[in-house]
């Protein structure tokens, strides 16, 4: 699963695919994890950046070996030969540019093509930036596949280890798995306020649940 | 191993084994091999000798990649060759040779591919030139489960690479499937559905993992095929048999139980569906959800039962007959039951849409007005649902409290899942009111009784009701506590919790306090229970600081609210803050952990607002403020002493610490209304003025901290706006600080605060801005690019944007100049160097910027600068060459060639808005270049566009005229005729 000098190690270690439209931030969002960063090894050769990603669990420690396809979508390269013995993947998508959405179900195809059955998270990223594209409510592509959704803001942190927990459960098969120390991510560069966003949000909610003189609660019709 | 499948073993390595230069060479050899002519049979030879995974799998992917890409140029031979050997592979055959190896016994993902590549076959060819393919197929079927496991996977690649409507799809891609659907649904369809039938029956109890591919698969093609084929007496029966065989795999079941839903959800008229519905006889598969809660024949039977009730409804939605509308009303009440079981019981993923469902369900209540007693009892259990649903497990309760990394975990996926729910329990508020509000009632009158090991949740799930209860209620209904309110709002007052200790019992308990603070208004007996409620430790002085921080948020929206009602309370309130106050300011508080709106702040905007209020008397009034503002602004000067020796860490403590501070103070002012401090009791204006003056101190001080100009500069618009003009005399020492140093984001905030003083002032700041304006001008044209941002992925960076937004506000801050009769600052002689490249600038904007608002807003500055700059009768020119410029330049490109442009479309809203103004500036340039402007633009402009004389005639009329509405439409279809003229092979610019 290792690249040439890479260690391999004597714990759990999965083979972790990153997908999704250049641009999503799948690179940035890797090498949040440092002690991933260090050692992570590119190999120009087939255009891939292999980043073992080290989880300290109450059941042990375990790996991931995240493959992160960049520049893929360009260049060719091995291209779905990557995804050869994936066992979990995560599928990005940028919240501010809606094309990278709508090409989810593409990448979950040709994913699925070659891993069948995988445990795979969708990550919405970027949602630290204010001028969104794609809400929460509009992500429903997750539903119809049996898919994790979360939001992610690689450059502040926001949610970094949720995907990652939800493969380690999946894998380890155990709902109840959990991580008992945090790993060392880089500092933010953007703080997320979330506490203003929930805010808004939650301002935003409530003059939407306004009663309008229409029917306003028929949305799911 | 010959060379070719080394290279691609190299290449494929994952172990590790294999060094980069070897590698290299070996991906290098590869794509060599890609480029030969005679690829397609490099590879199939391959695949009919080689048993390594890899190679086959690079093999059937290099010839996806060429027939996809070269399809056209393939020579016949070679597409015969091509389809032949593939057919053959996906058909188990060998060749004649005793070394031959069959593709379909490797692993899934090989087959996938294989299936893949047959399906681009397909794509090129079916039905005119291999019309055969299916028919062909079905006889190989025969042959066993491994055939049958391909065929299927053939078909599930055809929908997913190219019927299924789930994924992007090209106008040709769409046209070819539905070319693909038509074929098959006259030569095939039956065929195919009938070896299904014939797979399953035989197979069923010998090998259940292909009868559930062929299910899988059945299913995927069941919405657009002749639905008789499958709902008749053969299917069905059969589908519901293995539903219910006890001896078959939970898979095949709920495979059977997925066909089933896509037959209920099949599009069809709702009086043939509910026809469909009712031969079913679904309720045969009731008794399987309360077998085992967890399984997933469960939750596929769940998925199906959800679905039936949703047809079930839109049976009832849509037939008017009274019969029909009775029978599918019968159908829906039966099912309903069994939905309610799986969402109070199973641990399904159907949740979602069972809740959907329901929200449908409450919505067709509306127009059933009254409800009869069965939906009554359905509405009781729906509420009883929601109620349920959103309670926490007590075995969180504690990570919930100290909000842990568990127990934040728990709070975000409860707050996720609650969205929907809450918003049924609304729409359930508004059908039946009564109800509604006497379950909540009960709920909460019964969770205060329990014992204190469930208490806590319940108490929780109960004032979330009534909080969500009130976000759907009128601010009208709240004041006049109509219906049960008038009850419900005092047991909320006075009802003593016994778990308010807990931290989410003591959120949610001020948020719905805060919710129904509209009665309060109405029912002022009750404020003192009120201000105990935020005050004392169930609020503000919870030991937990995050309610005590939510409180002072809330305390802060019920001031603003009750305010004049509380003019006699304020001794009081403000007493009991004196701690709260202190501690916020102190030094080793810092806000690392909680983000702004959560600080804490918003105290002293409550604070603010109370004592801002002119009913307080003046001189309380100022005491009061000084006894605020003079610790805080000792506080900062002491902070600001000796600030330079400081090493970076206590450099930053002292940071944040005024950071808080400035936040205190801004806020506070918010309650001051200008008309108070500057004409009635300037005393108090004085007062901020002192503070202003300590304030802008800290930009002396640390000129390079980011946060605090940030705040500093929020705090000169507050006193802009509290102040009035008399904030004057502090504006050039303070901008000249806040201009030293700015990056692009702090440019944007820089300019941000110049539009509100223009915007306010008008020509009043002219010597300010005039003083301005060039240091501002060489700095943005430093940092923004001469000509268009770079595009495509990977450009859409933190930074780049952060230079879009400074250009964007820099439109805005032009645009706000020149309409606030001030574009004369352009010209004055420090800034008259910026006035060209300005000009270009704007000129290129108004004709290629993306955002058409952006355009239009230039194209306004233009208008608004020939209006000042070129008065008639023609004396001499204000600004020479600004004319000719106007009526060479801009005109051309902007009023003829930008609109030529075929991407200018008149459809779009704002396109529209911006050709009005772009009209209007024809307009305005005539009336002050007169037939300078008309000559040269009818005879220069218009013949490189091909207009025909006449219609440039009938502009010069249309122009020359006071209706500018018909030259808006004349000069739009002039352009449109113009466009079919050069039908796009003029090209401008």
């Amino acid at each position: 699963m290792a690249l040439p000098n890479q260690q391999t190690v004597d714990y759990p270690s999965f083979k972790l695919v990153i997908v999704g439209d250049g641009g999503t931030g799948k690179t940035t969002f890797v090498k949040r994890h440092l002690t991933g960063e260090f050692e992570k090894k590119y190999e120009p050769t087939i255009g891939v950046e292999v980043h073992p990603l080290d989880f300290f669990t109450n059941c042990g420690k375990i790996r991931f070996y995240c493959w992160d396809t960049a520049g893929q979508e360009k260049f060719g390269g091995l291209r779905d030969g990557y995804y050869i013995h994936g066992q979990c993947a995560i599928i990005m998508f940028d919240v501010t540019a809606r094309l990278t959405y709508k090409n989810v179900p593409t990448w979950h195809r040709d994913l699925c093509r070659v891993c069948e059955n995988i445990p795979i998270v969708l990550c919405g990223n970027k949602v630290d930036v204010k001028n969104r594209q794609v809400k929460a409510k509009q992500v429903t592509f997750h539903r119809k596949k049996n898919l994790q959704y979360y939001e992610i803001s690689a450059k502040s942190n926001y949610n970094f280890e949720k995907p990652f927990l939800y493969l380690a459960r999946k894998l380890a098969g155990d709902p109840n798995l959990h991580f008992v120390e945090s790993p060392a991510l880089a500092p933010p560069e953007v703080q997320i306020d979330l506490a203003a966003q929930q805010q808004h949000e939650a301002e935003l909610a409530a003059a939407a649940s306004q009663p309008l003189p229409d029917d306003d609660d028929d949305t799911f019709e | 191993m010959d060379d070719m499948e080394k290279a691609i073993v190299f290449s494929f390595d994952q172990s590790g084994a294999i060094d980069s230069m070897l590698k290299s060479r070996a991906v290098n050899f590869c794509q060599q091999i890609k480029e030969t002519p005679s690829i397609c049979s490099t590879c199939i030879e391959k695949l009919w000798f080689c048993k390594i995974v890899q190679v086959q799998f690079w093999c059937l992917q290099t010839l996806h990649e060429v027939v996809r890409v070269k399809y056209p140029s393939m020579s016949t031979e070679e597409k015969i060759f091509v389809r032949k050997s593939v057919f053959s592979m996906a058909c188990y055959e060998l060749i004649d040779d005793k070394n031959a190896v069959r593709v379909l016994e490797s692993p899934a993902f090989i087959r996938n591919k294989l299936a893949q590549v047959l399906v681009t076959l397909i794509y090129f060819e079916y039905p005119l030139i291999w019309s055969s393919v299916f028919v062909d197929y079905l006889p190989h079927l025969s042959k066993g489960s491994i055939v049958i496991d391909i065929f299927c996977r053939v078909l599930n690649a055809l929908d997913d690479e190219l019927i299924s409507l789930d994924y992007p799809r090209t106008a040709e891609e769409i046209t070819v499937a539905a070319r693909v659907k038509d074929a098959m649904r006259q030569q095939c369809v039956e065929q195919i559905v009938r070896a299904w039938y014939d797979i399953v029956t035989m197979y069923r109890n010998s090998d259940f993992e292909v009868c559930t591919s062929v299910l899988d698969c059945m299913r995927r093609y069941i919405s657009w095929i002749d639905i008789n084929l499958i709902a008749n007496d053969a299917f069905i029966p059969l589908l519901f048999e293995l539903i219910l065989a006890k001896g078959l795999s939970e898979q095949f079941r709920g495979a059977a139980a997925g066909c089933v839903l896509a037959v209920v959800s099949k599009r069809m008229e709702p009086q043939s569906k509910l026809a469909l519905l009712q031969s079913l006889h679904v309720s045969r598969v009731f008794g399987l959800v309360s077998e085992d809660g967890e399984s997933e024949l469960v939750s596929k039977v769940a998925e199906l039962l959800t679905g039936y009730a949703v047809e079930a409804l839109e049976c009832v939605k849509r037939l008017n007959s009274e019969n029909a509308n009775e029978v599918s009303m019968k159908l829906l009440n039966e099912v309903l039951p069994s939905v309610f079981y799986v969402i109070q019981n199973c641990e399904v993923d159907t949740t979602f849409s069972i809740v959907q469902f329901l929200s449908g369900y409450v919505a067709t209540m509306k127009s059933l007005s009254p409800l009869r007693e069965e939906q009554l009892l359905h509405v009781g259990q729906i509420l009883e649902v929601i109620r349920t649903q959103i309670r926490y497990d007590p075995m969180y309760r504690d990570n919930l409290h100290v909000l842990d990394k568990i127990g934040i975990e728990e709070e975000d996926r409860m707050a996720e899942y609650r969205k929907d729910l809450l918003v049924l329990l609304r729409s359930v508020g508004r059908v039946a009111p009564e109800v509604t509000q006497i379950f909540i009632r009960n709920s909460l009158a019964t969770a205060v009784t329990l014992s204190a090991d469930r208490n806590v949740e319940e108490v929780e799930a109960a004032l979330t009701l009534l909080y969500a209860l009130g976000e759907a209620m009128s601010d009208e209904a709240v004041r006049t506590g109509s219906r049960l309110l008038s009850e419900l709002v005092p047991m909320l007052l006075q009802t003593k919790l016994p778990c308010h200790s807990n931290r989410l019992v003591a959120l949610v308990y001020l948020e719905a306090v805060t919710r129904y603070m509209k009665f309060i208004q109405e029912n002022t007996q009750y404020i003192p229970v009120v201000l105990a409620a935020f005050l004392d430790e169930r609020g503000i002085h919870h030991r937990n600081i995050h309610v005590s921080r939510r409180a002072s948020y809330l305390f802060m929206r019920v001031v603003k609210l009750l305010k004049a009602k509380l003019v006699p309370f304020i001794e009081n309130i403000l007493q009991s803050l004196q701690d709260t106050i202190a501690r916020f300011t102190s030094m080793n508080y810092t806000s690392k952990e909680l983000s702004a709106s959560e600080d804490g702040s918003h105290i002293f905007e409550a604070i603010g607002l109370l004592i801002g209020m002119e009913d307080v008397p003046q001189e309380k009034q100022s005491d009061y403020l000084s006894s605020l503002l003079t610790p805080l602004c000792q506080q900062v000067q002491a902070l600001l002493l000796n600030a330079k020796a400081l090493n970076p860490e206590e450099s930053s403590a002292k940071v944040a610490n005024i950071q808080q501070i400035i936040m205190a103070i801004n806020s506070l002012s918010k309650g001051f209304s200008e008309r108070l401090v500057t004409s009635s009791r300037p005393a108090i204006g004085l007062m901020f003025k002192q503070t202003l003056d300590v304030l802008l101190e800290i930009l002396l001080v640390f000129p390079k901290a980011e946060p605090l100009r940030c705040k500093v500069t929020s705090f000169i618009h507050r006193m802009v706006d509290t102040l009035g003009a008399s904030v004057f005399p502090y504006l050039p020492k303070a901008l000249g600080q806040l201009l030293a140093e700015s990056e692009p984001k702090e440019m944007v905030g820089f300019l941000v605060l110049l539009n509100q003083l223009i915007c306010k002032f008008s020509t009043l700041v002219h010597d300010i801005l005039d003083e301005v304006f060039p240091a501002i001008a060489s700095r943005i044209f430093n940092i923004i690019p001469r000509d268009t941002f770079p595009s495509g992925p990977g450009t859409n960076t933190e930074e780049i944007r952060e230079v879009q937004e400074l250009q964007r506000t820099l439109y805005t801050f032009l645009h706000v100049i020149a309409t606030h009769d001030l574009s004369s600052v352009f010209l004055s002689p420090k800034s008259r160097g910026y006035l060209d490249p300005i000009m270009q600038l704007l000129l290129s904007t108004s004709c290629n910027h993306k955002d058409y608002l952006v355009r239009k807003a230039c194209v306004q500055i233009f208008i608004r600068l020939i209006k000042d700059w070129c008065a008639r009768p023609y004396g001499e020119e204000k600004v020479p060459g600004f004319q000719s410029f106007m009526i060479e330049t801009f005109a051309m490109n902007c009023c003829l060639y930008s609109v030529l442009d075929k991407s200018f479309e008149f459809g779009d809203a704002n396109t529209l808005i911006l050709f009005g103004e772009i009209v209007l500036a024809q307009k305005v340039m005539y009336e002050k270049f007169g037939n300078d402007f008309l000559v040269h633009f009818v005879t220069k402009g218009f013949p490189s566009a091909r207009c025909p004389q006449d219609l440039a005639e009938q502009y010069c009329q249309k122009l020359q005229g006071n209706d500018m509405k018909a030259l808006k439409s004349f000069y739009q279809s002039l352009i449109e005729k113009l466009r079919v003229q050069q039908n796009g092979s003029l090209v401008f610019r």
